[in-house]
């Protein structure tokens, strides 16, 4: 049963992954392209900037949903790390609830906004609704939250393979390099 | 008594170990029920904490350098700092300090820097006789020069925190001085050390060599040019400089170094992604905290709490820095930059402090903390690739500590050297 929710949450993460990783790979390629046009095609592109802004919304709220799982968020272990096993895995619990407490905060509000600006569109990029820049936040936290319920009942998952893609050794070892200079 | 709601249950949170983002999120809810005030406009906040073009720049700036650090950049400007101080005696630890210097001009990161300058160098250190513990300590500080030679998203972070009024370009620019005084006062230490412990000198590079290896690095730093020509010649925004940085800092590492073959890409989409959104989180949440502060009006009792304290600038100065300390040495950079800026710009500007000037000042203060125990996360990157205990690595560093804290209050005393520059190129 939990290895079944955490196999699927593997596939939860790998989409959120995918999906915050072209989003920042898009909005890499759409400013420098706003700047070519200005400058080489000489017409302005007005959509550039609102749509790699709303990249960069999914891309916050999925990584960050992402680098949950993975524990990759700046916390202080300093406290926690001095008390007894059974006083940590307590606070640990707490964590985990507020979190999951958060979440849902967000998903509620954030829901709320995301449906009360859903009329608005943005100027330059008529098709894109302000609500579905929105939408981003309730969406980026209900994944979260997915993962704190695996963390709650199935433990920290940042030592899975899945997780640890781009956790281990360079793409390149530094010794290839050097051996390549030293060439 | 509101803003201890809000101060006190980010602080609890901290302790109990709710990573810093969510503390922030959940502490400005925590304050927003406080207050009896609506939910939702705490949500908005976050959301267009986010939802902002000249946020743009921060996930641009630290990709470039990411993609740069994640190649071989490290050990390329390792072999061009080699030429001009190799040959000096204790080269290997002034190679540290000034290859950092290049790695600043690439990527902000001190983590970063401390990572790969510290896994190219740290052995070859030891071939050579230096204790890994001082090379550790050599590599830690001298990083902290990446968070002043621009670009650096620290200072991009700073200019959002302060609303939006200091421009980018006199940060980056301002940064420069600074980041130069760092690496020079750390070098005269290392300089002092290899002649009182007898640390050998390196080899002189012949010039065929030394061309090959310049060619080399000049294609890395570049980086640097693009960004800041761009900037200061008006071509593109801060953001467009960092966007186009990026595909600058693919292309060199794809191609010019061949640094990564495209099955490696996924990965490293794995890894950027990993780093940069929890910097973006962070500022998304430091939003809807900062708002919470702001109805509570806690930076105008901060301002005049300060105002009771001493209406002597350089005693304001001091303590300021005395506070920015203890919380760096508890607390990341980013969250830090955050929180305090918005309720310390208004003491500081009060006094007549130009806040390009302040922002060094956190700059330097603040990189400080990144190296000092209990939580810095320059120090446990400098352990971890030296693989010495994070004591050994403090003592060996208490000289280096001393040589920041000279080179803080340098920069906090004498305006001249953030401001002058930018002055010169009509930035102020």
């Amino acid at each position: 049963m939990r290895e079944t929710y955490s196999r699927l949450m593997d596939k939860v993460y790998l989409a959120s992954m995918w999906t915050a990783g072209l989003s920042l790979t898009a909005m890499s390629l759409i400013i420098p392209w706003a700047v070519f046009t200005r400058y080489v095609l000489n017409s302005g592109t007005g959509w550039a900037e609102p749509l790699a802004i709303m990249l960069m919304m999914v891309f916050t709220f999925l990584g960050a949903a992402v680098a949950y799982r993975c524990s990759a968020h700046i916390a202080v272990g300093m406290l926690t790390d001095r008390l007894p096993a059974r006083a940590q895995k307590a606070l640990a619990m707490v964590v985990d609830l507020l979190m999951a407490a958060l979440c849902l905060f967000i998903i509620v509000y954030g829901y709320d906004l995301s449906a009360m600006t859903w009329n608005q569109y943005i100027a330059e990029l008529p098709g894109l609704r302000v609500g579905i820049t929105y939408m981003t936040l309730p969406v980026g936290s209900a994944v979260t939250l997915l993962f704190v319920v695996e963390r709650i009942f199935c433990g920290s998952q940042h030592e899975r393979p899945i997780v640890r893609i781009g956790s281990e050794e360079r793409p390149h070892s530094i010794d290839d390099v050097v051996a390549k200079s030293a060439a | 008594m509101d803003g201890l709601a809000l101060l006190g249950s980010f602080a609890v949170l901290i302790a109990i170990g709710v990573p810093v983002a969510y503390s922030l999120g959940i502490a400005s809810v925590i304050g927003a029920l406080w207050m009896d005030f609506p939910l939702s406009a705490d949500m908005i906040q976050i959301g267009s904490g986010v939802n902002k073009f000249s946020l743009l720049a921060i996930p641009f700036f630290v990709l470039a350098g990411a993609i740069m650090a994640e190649g071989g950049i490290a050990t390329r400007l390792v072999n061009f700092a080699a030429i001009f101080v190799g040959f000096i005696r204790g080269g290997l630890s002034l190679v540290n300090i000034l290859a950092s210097t290049f790695f600043g001009a690439i990527s902000g990161s001190s983590v970063a820097d401390t990572a790969s300058i510290g896994s190219v160098l740290i052995p070859q250190m030891e071939k050579k006789g230096y204790p890994r513990e001082y090379s550790a300590a050599v590599t830690a500080s001298g990083s902290v020069q990446a968070i002043l030679i621009p670009p650096s998203h620290n200072a991009v972070i700073y200019s959002l925190a302060a609303g939006g009024s200091v421009s980018i370009a006199a940060l980056f620019v301002a940064g420069i001085l600074p980041g130069l005084l760092l690496g020079a006062t750390l070098m005269a230490l290392c300089i002092y050390f290899a002649r009182k412990r007898g640390y050998p000198k390196g080899d002189s590079i012949p010039l065929r060599h030394a061309l090959k290896v310049t060619v080399d690095a000049l294609w890395g730093l570049m980086t640097m040019v693009i960004i800041l020509g761009g900037i200061l010649s008006g071509v593109f925004t801060a953001t467009e400089s960092a966007a186009i940085a990026v595909i600058w800092a693919f292309f060199v590492t794809m191609f010019i170094y061949r640094d990564y073959r495209w099955k490696d890409l996924p990965k490293l989409m794995h890894r950027t992604v990993k780093t940069v959104s929890i910097v973006m989180i962070l500022i998304g949440f430091a939003a809807g905290f900062g708002y919470i502060m702001t109805i509570m009006q806690l930076p105008q009792n901060i301002s005049q709490f300060f105002a009771t304290l001493s209406d002597n600038r350089y005693m304001i100065l001091l303590s300021i820095n005395i506070l920015l300390l203890i919380l760096g040495t508890l607390m990341d950079m980013a969250p830090l930059i955050l929180i305090m800026t918005p309720m310390l710009l208004p003491v500081v500007k009060a006094l007549g402090v130009d806040p390009v000037h302040f922002g060094m000042i956190m700059m330097v203060n603040l990189g400080m903390g990144l190296i000092t125990p209990p939580v810095g996360s320059v120090l446990f990157v400098a352990s971890a690739v030296s693989n010495r205990k994070i004591e050994a690595v403090v003592k060996a560093m208490l000289p280096f500590f001393g040589a920041l804290l000279l080179v803080l209050i340098i920069v906090t005393y004498v305006p001249g050297i953030s401001l002058w520059l930018p002055r010169a190129f009509g930035l102020l």
